[in-house]
């Protein structure tokens, strides 16, 4: 696939890779799944968060969605400690986004402060 | 596991691995055959006995296939599958049929299962051409020298009986020119069996020939080796099978026949050939098969076997094989290897492996498999290495051992064949697609995908079908792996692109939509979208291809470099059909159904489109006394629904002619700017089923009717029709010719909103509905948006029913036209400044034929906007503005009820006829700075035009901007030495920026104050204008005399008596409550106060600025009953206030005007401002106030030294209660310091403001109070140097009664001439709350400091 426009293979690679993210959550208790999936030479990443602690952090009425979020990350190198706190610190990121009370859960995150923060984090550890 | 050989690899291996019998034929014997169809009938034929199966091949075919010619036909073969398939797919009905019915639900458990219980057998699911592709792929590979299977066991000789000397053809045949180059170059064994055929034609003579030869050849050859077939005995070649003779084999024909098939005839296949023939036929195969083929190949390893154990097997053959391999280590360098022939024992093993396996004993062949593959290990023969691997891993699934261990020979084998780089690339495919195969047999699907994927290599055609076998492995593995799936789809569909199957690759595209549907991966969906558009544009469907691209058009996540493409091609391609499509949700440019705003006229009709976004409530609650009450309302609604079905009840009313305004808001997603075109409405307008078409129906047939008794009576039922369809076709008409749609362009740039405003004007009664709205985009596509279709909740502007379904909210009940007034206000500033007053006129036009009466006006803020008097309309302004002397005062009509209440009604005999318009004079104020809303309501009554509706009202809405112009403030104080008497500060600060104003003048309301200046404005302002930000401060004396009760009492009665009496006028005019500020010689008159509209407006000021006004008429109330023996109320307040006393209360107007000619004179320019103070009262008021009196210069002959000098102090309580008065006087300045000093730390601020005034040598200088206290004592004590003494005690001590006036005689002694400043003295009061009286309780104490009274004492000259 080596084409010009190829700003969609990202996507791709990372979607596909979810069908083994399903199957691995499930298996273990790690949060952070190294190197499930590799297409050429990328690498996918993943980092699953724990459901319950987030059902448990929000508000009542929201407990009807099961929130499985994953941090999908594509990339090249195999620095693992940068991935595992830059994975730690955006969870956290995340975590502050998702207190947002206007915030719905499984939506896209529109705020341009998180874009900027995970920049910078992605700057500092990748 | 099921036995391995029924599975499709066993079955595969099976047919594939089997042994091969070289045919080597004459020409005869092709021409004879060709007369069969079937171009190679004989040859190709293949025999099934027991699962053994031969391969029959032309010598010629015995070689490595030509890669070229390989590949063209696989590549023939995929574009054969891809039209057949896509010719299929493309029929809309199976768009969905195969996998995207799976695929309804998204990603969960659902779709899961779906795929399990739905999917059923397999085989349904994959298309059955990968298995055809496939084996051909492997097929290229046959004969290749490193493996034996291809071997050929056995050699057929053919010779057709026309044949000259048939014997030594036979010799000829088996000649090594003629062989194929692998048996010669010694890859392939040459000394193989040979059998011999003669093939007799019956058409071509007598079977006697034949037989003969048949002879010949047994005593040649032998008598075995040696048949006939005698075939062709149908004479005319009629004779139908009954299907064709060779299908039971055609499963292994060739791909390159399995293509053809279907473009071959096949009804004369075969036609020459009777039963007997194909008996004949096929006993011949049985028999050389298990006759010769099978007993040739048991002898052939039998031997071999005894050949290889004698070398190979044991320890010590093993040890010198070892041995002897390690010595040839290093002469070998060749990459593939030592070069062995087919009588190196190495081949042998092989050789004997192959036909072990061939013949099923697989033990046999494992254990030869294993003993040779480490010799071509040790000599690094690598491609041999991996085929015996692969073979290893074959043999081991066949006999359904281990499974590890085949998967590691597979795997071994792949990566063998891997490393061999280009050489062993087809190897490579094969062994990979066995392995993949075996997987999957053994429900390993994940892993046969990973393997079809590592397939893939540098043939992009080759690796686009690997990649979608791959796609269809994730989608049959438990649980399906449908991401993997879409995405190996993809990759698969631009391997097809790249090798132009274009319909390969929409296929495969189109197969993965389903999976991202309903996700939020979007440059996925964009990407898969835009690509099959693009292809089917390029196969030329552009129909297709827009339903694809329109999905990519609103894709806001994408650079602006990818939108533009998108727009691009899309536009492309819409323009390639030829034809503008209809689109019903085209997303671009983005409709926000949310804000569509429905804008309609009832009774309630708007001046304009700001008076129709304001709330409803607004209106409501202005229009609340002006529409008739709601009993009324209730009446007029049950006449209404006795007049409209009940349906319709509900409904909005319109009115034909008037125009329905919509307001939507369309929204470019995009970066880039697009055009949008023709935006109009979409509307149905169908007649009221009720009122409108029944009627009207009715009316034709009457019509008709007539019409037939006057023809004589000809056709009743014809006519009657004739008049149904004219009703018809009325209904059909209307969109065009009775409703009127606007049509709006306007291009959006990117991330633009805009609100668009379309309308729809009914020209006929019935009932309209607001269907949807309708666009062009790029005046190449139609966009639709139906706005019932979106169950968004919706608003309809006027809130009346917002609880309603919107779909009733969009229709209209349209009734008959009726007359609407217009309404305009002239020349009404949008920007202006504080003060502005000015006369306005509102037109009201009709524009109808029917006259409209009853005008009522309602005005929301009645500080800014009064309706005038009809003959000012064409009065001079500001002339009329002025008092009038010596003529009549316009009488202030009474209006205060009207002014309070916002409403005015028009003089009843006023009517707006038709076609004409009114004219009506407002006054306008600028009563504070702001961005004031003004709302005015008209309401008006139309005479018998419509039951349904009586009444309308016109809002008009008018925002305006009142700038800050002067900042006007007035400090009222008690002046200290006149009793009644108050000093006026006016502090006047022009805030405006660049505006000069001229001062005109400052008037008080109310006639009992008289104002005069203190000092000449001339002097304060010579130039009588204020700049930008110049600040005036100006003193004025206000005199308040009871006396003018009196005159107050006759110029009232005067007014009521609407001026009659000529005398008052002078008694009047001497009292002063306008201060000319302007030019002192200016003739100019004064404006009128007291006269509208100053006087109204100033009501409203009262009323808004404090609650006054009430007070007043309270109070009045209360006196009202005392004093209505005098008839007149108005003189309530006035006699109040007198007497009350203390409660001085005045109001001022202080009016400025724009010099003339400083601005343009434009009409829009403000002339005259007035700024109004309401109840201004004196800041400090103490209840004791006090005047010292005396002889203000006195002479005296200083030769008697004591000068004595008598004064007067005269004080006043005027409050309620019992005053007890202390008076302290003191003699030295530095005494005088202490009390002031208490006094001022004792007292609250305000007691120390006042005014006073001290007369230093300019005497036109002004120093205010708060300089004057602190800094007064101080300099007294410095500038006083002639010292006085007081006279008599130093304390006095009285008691005032409650509104009493007591009189103090001082004394004081001077002993030198010159100027004395009496002021060293303090009053001290107490007031003792008189019982109930508890309204000064607050104030009951205070300290006043005594006000500088200046004695001049002269020298004498004269001599008594």
């Amino acid at each position: 696939m080596q084409r010009e426009d190829a700003a969609q293979l990202p996507q791709f690679i990372l979607q596909a890779a979810l069908d083994i993210v399903q199957d691995l959550a499930w298996t273990t208790s790690a949060m952070i799944l190294k190197t499930i999936d590799k297409f050429n030479d990328l690498v996918v990443s993943v980092y699953v968060t724990d459901d319950h602690i987030l059902n448990i952090s929000k508000p009542i009425h929201f407990l009807h969605f099961i929130i499985h979020t994953r941090f999908m990350l594509l990339h090249d190198s195999r620095s693992d400690d940068g991935i595992k706190s830059f994975f730690q610190e955006v969870h956290e990121l995340y975590i502050k986004s998702l207190l947002n009370p206007l915030y719905l859960p499984g939506s896209r995150i529109t705020s341009s402060h998180f874009d900027t923060k995970v920049g910078a984090l992605a700057r500092k550890y990748l | 596991m099921a036995d391995p050989a029924s599975t499709p690899l066993g079955k595969m291996l099976l047919e594939e691995i089997t042994p091969v019998v070289m045919v080597l034929c004459t020409p005869y014997v092709e021409e004879s055959c060709l007369k069969n169809v079937p171009v190679r009938t004989a040859s190709d034929q293949p025999y099934r006995l027991r699962k053994f199966k031969l391969r029959l091949f032309y010598s010629s075919d015995i070689r490595q296939p030509n890669l070229e010619v390989a590949k063209e036909r696989l590549k023939k073969v995929i574009t054969h599958v891809g039209e057949k398939n896509f010719l299929e797919s493309s029929d809309p009905s199976q768009v969905n049929n195969l996998l995207s019915s799976k695929f309804t639900f998204d990603f969960d458990i659902f779709s899961i299962l779906a795929v399990g219980f739905l999917g059923g057998p397999e085989s349904e699911m994959l298309p059955s051409w990968f298995q055809f592709f496939n084996k051909e792929l492997v097929r290229t590979l046959s004969f290749s020298d490193h493996e034996a299977f291809d071997h050929p066991v056995a050699c057929l000789l053919v010779v057709s009986s026309k044949d000259d000397e048939p014997v030594n053809r036979f010799v000829d045949l088996f000649n090594t020119n003629k062989l194929p180059s692998l048996l010669n170059d010694g890859a392939m064994d040459p000394k193989i069996m040979k059998h011999y055929l003669l093939l007799h034609d019956n058409q071509d003579g007598p079977f006697n020939k034949a037989t003969k030869l048949l002879a010949d050849m047994r005593n040649a050859f032998g008598q075995n080796d040696c048949q006939i077939i005698c075939f062709n005995s149908s004479q005319d070649g009629k004779i139908h099978h009954q299907d064709n003779p060779w299908a039971p084999f055609v499963n292994y024909l060739t791909l390159r026949d399995y293509y053809k098939s279907d473009a071959l005839p096949t009804e004369n296949l075969g036609g020459f050939l009777n039963l007997d023939d194909l008996n004949e036929i096929k006993d011949f195969m049985q028999e050389l098969s298990s006759k010769h083929i099978i007993p040739y190949m048991e002898q052939k390893i039998r031997v071999l076997n005894q050949q290889v154990s004698a070398t190979r097997k044991g320890f010590r053959n093993q040890i010198k094989n070892l041995w002897w391999r390690k010595g040839k280590e290093d002469t070998i360098d060749t990459p593939n290897g030592p070069v062995y022939t087919f009588n190196s024992i190495e081949s042998q093993i092989r050789i004997l492996g192959d036909y072990a396996f061939m013949l099923g004993d697989y033990e046999l062949a494992l254990s030869n498999y294993r003993l040779i593959s480490t010799d071509y290990k040790l000599d690094k023969a690598w491609k041999r290495y991996a085929g015996v691997q692969e073979m290893m891993g074959l043999t081991y699934f066949l006999l359904d051992q281990s499974r590890k261990e085949a998967e590691y020979c597979m795997e071994n084998a792949f990566n063998t064949y891997l490393k061999l780089g280009s050489a062993g690339r087809r190897n490579t495919t094969r062994c990979g697609l066995w392995w993949a195969e075996m997987l999957k047999t053994r429900d390993q699907l994940k892993e046969a995908a990973t393997v079809y994927f590592r397939i893939c290599g540098e043939d992009t055609l080759h690796s686009a079908v690997m990649l979608e076998q791959a796609s269809f492995c994730y989608l049959l593995s438990k649980p399906p792996m449908l991401h993997k799936y879409g995405f190996h789809l993809v990759l698969s569909g631009d391997h097809y692109k790249k090798c132009d199957q274009i319909k390969h690759a929409i296929r495969t595209y189109r197969s993965a939509i389903p999976v991202y549907k309903g996700t939020t991966w979007s440059l996925i969906k964009d990407h898969v979208h835009f690509h099959i558009g693009q292809w089917y544009a390029l196969l030329g469907m552009y129909d297709v291809a827009v339903t694809h691209m329109l999905e990519v058009l609103a894709s806001t996540h994408q650079s602006k470099t990818t939108q533009e493409l998108f727009l691009r091609d899309f536009l492309q391609i819409v323009q390639k059909t030829g034809k503008t499509f209809e689109v019903l949700k085209l997303q671009l440019p983005v409709i926000n159904i949310s804000s569509l705003k429905v804008i309609f006229e009832d009774q309630r009709t708007n001046a304009s489109a700001a008076a129709a976004r304001v709330k409803e409530s607004l209106w409501r609650s202005l229009e609340e006394d002006i529409i008739p009450s709601s009993t009324a309302r209730s009446n007029w609604l049950e006449l209404q629904s006795k007049i409209m079905p009940r349906k319709y009840k509900e409904s909005n009313i319109c009115v034909a002619g008037e125009a329905l305004k919509v307001d939507i808001e369309f929204k470019n997603p995009l970066q880039i700017p697009i055009s949008v075109s023709s935006v109009s409405l979409m509307c149905e307008l169908s007649a009221n089923p009720e009122e409108g078409k029944l009627p009207k129906c009715m009316y034709i047939c009457i019509h008709a009717f007539t019409v037939f008794l006057l023809l004589g009576g000809s056709n009743i039922l014809l006519l009657y029709a004739t008049a149904d369809m004219g009703v018809l076709h009325d209904d059909c008409r209307d969109i065009n010719s009775c409703l009127i749609l606007s049509e709006v362009d306007f291009s959006l740039e990117g991330g633009e909103t805009t609100v668009v405003q379309l309308t729809v004007t009914p020209r006929i009664e019935g009932i309209l509905k607001i269907v949807g709205v309708k666009w062009k985009l790029s005046s190449a596509v139609v966009g639709l948006c139906n706005f019932e279709f979106n169950p968004v909740n919706k608003r309809v502007g006027r809130g009346r029913r917002k609880q309603h379904s919107p779909c009733s909210d969009l229709k209209f009940l349209v009734i008959k036209s009726l007359p609407r007034l217009e309404g305009f206000i002239h020349s009404l500033p949008e920007k202006t400044y504080a003060g502005d007053l000015r006369p306005l006129v509102l037109e009201l036009s009709n524009q109808s034929k029917f006259p409209v009466k009853n005008l009522k006006m309602k005005i929301s803020n009645p500080r800014f906007l009064y309706a005038g008097n009809q003959k000012e309309l064409n009065a001079d302004f500001p002339a009329c503005l002025k008092k009038k002397m010596n003529v009549e005062k316009s009488g202030r009509h009474a209006s205060v009820n009207k002014t309070l209440q916002n409403l005015y009604h028009f003089p009843e005999d006023i009517s707006v006829q038709e076609e004409t318009s009114l004219s009506w004079p407002l006054w306008f104020h600028a009563a504070v700075p702001g961005n004031i809303p003004l709302y005015i309501t008209i309401y008006y009554e139309m005479e018998g035009v419509s039951s349904i509706m009586k009444y309308r009202t016109l809002r008009m809405h008018y925002n305006l901007q009142v700038l800050p112009s002067l900042d006007v403030s007035f400090q009222l104080s008690t002046r200290p030495s006149r009793l009644q008497e108050f000093l006026l500060r006016m502090d006047v600060v022009n805030k405006t920026s660049s505006e000069c104003f001229q001062v005109h003048q400052l008037s008080s309301i109310g006639q009992q104050w008289e104002i005069s200046l203190l000092q000449p404005v001339d002097s304060i302002l010579p130039s009588q204008s204020l700049f930008a930000g110049q600040s005036l401060s100006c003193f004025f004396m206000l005199k308040h005399s009871p006396l003018d009760l009196i005159i107050l009492k006759i110029s009232l009665q005067d007014r009521r008596r609407s001026s009659t009496s000529e005398d008052s006028i002078p008694s009047l005019s001497h009292i002063q409550s306008d201060v000319r500020l302007g030019p002192q010689d200016n003739s100019e008159a004064f404006f009128d106060v007291s006269s509208s509209p100053l006087a109204d407006f100033h009501d409203c000021e009262r009323s808004s600025q404090g609650m006054s006004s009430q007070v007043v008429n309270f109070l009045a109330l209360t006196f009202f009953i005392c004093i209505t023996i005098n008839q007149n109320l108005m003189l309530l307040p006035f006699i109040f206030f007198l007497y009350q006393g203390c409660e001085y209360k005045v109001d001022f107007v202080f009016i400025t005007q724009l010099p003339k000619g400083n601005s343009d004179s434009s009409s829009n320019t403000p002339l005259v401002f007035s700024h109004h103070a309401c109840d201004c009262s004196p800041s400090s008021m103490s209840p004791i106030s006090w005047l010292v009196d005396g002889p203000r210069t006195i002479q005296h002959n200083f030769s008697d030294p004591l000068c004595e000098v008598n004064l007067k102090m005269t004080i006043t309580n005027s409050s309620d209660a019992i005053a007890s008065v202390h008076i302290n006087t003191f003699d030295s300045p530095s005494s005088n310091n202490q009390p002031i000093d208490d006094a001022t730390a004792s007292q609250p601020p305000e007691h120390q403001s006042g005014w006073s005034e001290i007369p230093i040598v300019n005497d036109t200088k002004i120093i205010t109070t708060e300089a004057l206290t602190t800094c007064v004592p101080k300099s007294l004590s410095l500038e006083s140097v002639p010292q006085f003494i007081w006279s008599g005690t130093s304390s006095t001590k009285l008691v005032l009664q409650p509104r009493s006036t007591a009189e103090i005689p001082l004394q004081i002694c001077v002993f030198t001439p010159g100027i004395y400043d009496i002021s060293n003295y303090v009053l001290n009061w107490n007031l003792t709350p008189d019982g109930e009286n508890q309204g000064e309780a607050n104030k009951s104490s205070g300290v006043c400091q005594g006000y500088p009274y200046y004695l001049s004492v002269l020298e004498s000259n004269f001599k008594d």
